[in-house]
């Protein structure tokens, strides 16, 4: 495998984790577009344990997990009255905020001769991990498939349980929810912060494979993007969000003539699409009737 | 068991519902019919929580509902159908009663199982539900791809799905044929022999005279009228509320 295709599929599984966590906040009923900054976090904390601490990496993913996590439930408990429109302007506004102070912190330090830490703008080189542990880029895109497949199992599970079905009400109608005895405020907050953990796990990674990261890298355009995937590739099922990152990085920006101008090529994807598949390609409805066919009544 | 005592729901200047005092004993089918726009509808909405109060007290079994958030109010046992058909439409129909599920008191479940399982008691009983409304055949059909009479019959279903104490019903026969009524009425009687209470909302009054134990007439928001269907049909004040005085019928001549 070409070190291009390996790059390239590396950045599309990268993506993918933040496609899924703006996946799980449009479950239940909200647009988000401040995923970037869970991915932010999560890549500043993996950094910050490997190279200044020189911590393992499983450490490093949990405690970026965490972070996410833990950052999501915050702009959740701060909005979780707010929502539609509301809540995606505050989303953007904590990311933008987050983005801001991250230019403004400089601890520039020095390790091994080498310049690390976060430093504004320059932002954070030598993320060493991958060099430190002889991983190679298909190495790198082996672990961070394997990653993402257990996920992408762990959420085709979750899918078929009652707490996702309830999570889709609330999302759908809460009024409705309510009055069934669901709590509309709870689901959103633990969806929030559910999105939150995956950006962060995410983010981990994309720093470890990047080496090098800095606060332009989780720019408003990384968390519109991530919402675009969701909203092309249909929020029926986990695979949607997916679709949508493999048509924009994997389809487009392989196609070497269309890569210049793949902002404009993916606009007008996303417009068309929407136009045939108002729902997305996975749509609530599709997946619900490919299910019915495939498996008679689980939940 | 249902008790409403000087109920009162202002919105603005609007008096929706306006001293409302209203009893409904255990295991009866009561009525509360009157005018469009009399406050029918926001009585629902106000024993549900929808809306807080502006006064009065809701109290079911001596507990009082006004304290009780909306979901709290589903867990006491209080269940609606809504006006308008309010369905998960691309849900199925067998998932639209499995979210609406509730263990009966006392033999509730686990947090785990309740969230993550499929327990097979569970999916018996939501089978027997199924087939109580007849819609046995139907179960992994998205609901909006059912008859009107059918999201009908799975919304009765749905309310039931949750073992309420106290069943409210926003106009269930709107829109429905006579055929489809007879068959709504054996279904509410049934729901009364299982034991549960009934309020009932509605406009046809073939349904409501055949059905209910006792009726109040509200209008403009206030009673004006408690009885048994009979002695409702031979009020004045009703017939005055619904169909205008004999004075103003000439007046308008």
């Amino acid at each position: 495998m070409s070190l291009y295709v390996a790059s390239t599929l590396t950045n599309v599984a990268l993506i993918s984790f933040l496609a899924l966590s703006a996946y799980l906040v449009l479950v239940v009923g909200e647009v988000s577009f401040g995923q970037q900054a869970f991915f932010a976090i999560g890549a500043y904390v993996t950094a910050t344990v490997t190279a200044i601490f020189g911590g393992h990496i499983i450490l490093a993913l949990f405690l970026s997990t965490i972070a996410g996590g833990l950052a999501a439930l915050l702009l959740a408990a701060l909005v979780i009255r707010l929502s539609g429109l509301y809540f995606a302007i505050a989303s953007l506004c904590f990311a933008e905020l987050l983005r801001l102070t991250l230019l403004r912190i400089r601890i520039p330090l020095e390790i091994d001769g080498r310049s690390t830490g976060m430093d504004g703008p320059e932002g954070f080189s030598n993320i060493r991990w991958i060099f430190e542990n002889d991983f190679e880029v298909t190495d790198f895109l082996i672990l961070t498939v394997v990653c993402l497949l257990a996920l992408l199992l762990l959420l085709f599970y979750f899918e078929r349980t009652t707490v996702m079905l309830r999570a889709r009400l609330v999302g759908r109608d809460s009024l409705l929810a309510q009055s069934l005895g669901v709590r509309p405020d709870h689901y959103r907050m633990a969806f929030i912060g559910l999105s939150g953990m995956v950006a962060g796990f995410g983010g981990a990674l994309f720093a470890l494979f990047n080496t090098h990261i800095e606060p332009q890298m989780f720019g408003v355009m990384l968390g519109v993007h991530a919402l675009a995937y969701t909203v092309i590739g249909g929020l029926g099922a986990p695979l949607g969000p997916l679709i949508g990152v493999g048509i924009d990085i994997g389809l487009l920006e392989s196609i070497r003539a269309l890569s210049e101008y793949r902002m404009i090529a993916f606009g007008g994807l996303v417009a068309v699409l929407l136009i045939i598949f108002p729902q997305g390609l996975l749509s609530p409805r599709a997946v619900n009737r490919l299910w019915g066919r495939i498996r008679r009544r689980d939940v | 068991m249902l008790k409403l005592t000087n109920l009162a729901k202002y919105f603005g200047g609007v008096r929706a519902v306006d001293g409302l005092d209203m009893q409904i004993n255990k295991g009866e089918i009561f009525g509360l019919i009157g005018p469009n726009g009399s406050g029918k509808s926001t009585t629902v909405n106000l024993i549900c929580g929808v809306f807080p109060q502006t006064a009065g007290t809701i109290e079911l079994d001596n507990v009082d509902l006004g304290r009780l958030a909306p979901h709290q109010r589903i867990e006491f046992g209080v269940s609606r159908t809504f006006q308008n058909i309010r369905l998960f439409g691309d849900l199925t129909v067998w998932q639209n009663l499995w979210v609406a599920w509730r263990d009966a008191p006392g033999h509730e479940t686990s947090w785990l199982v309740n969230w993550f399982g499929s327990p097979a008691d569970r999916r018996h009983e939501i089978q027997k539900l199924l087939e109580f409304s007849g819609l046995g055949d139907r179960a992994d059909r998205p609901a909006s791809s059912l008859s009107f009479g059918e999201q009908r019959r799975l919304e009765l279903a749905r309310a039931m799905a949750s073992k309420p104490k106290l069943i409210l019903l926003d106009e269930p026969a709107a829109g429905m044929n006579s055929e489809e009524v007879a068959d709504l009425r054996n279904r509410i009687l049934t729901m009364k022999n299982l034991g549960m209470t009934v309020l009932l909302v509605e406009h046809v009054m073939d349904l409501v005279m055949s059905v209910t134990d006792r009726i109040t007439v509200l209008n403009f928001g206030k009673p004006i009228a408690e009885g048994t269907p009979l002695e409702i049909q031979n009020n004045e004040m009703v017939q005055e509320a619904y169909f205008g005085s004999a004075k103003n019928v000439e007046a308008g001549n």
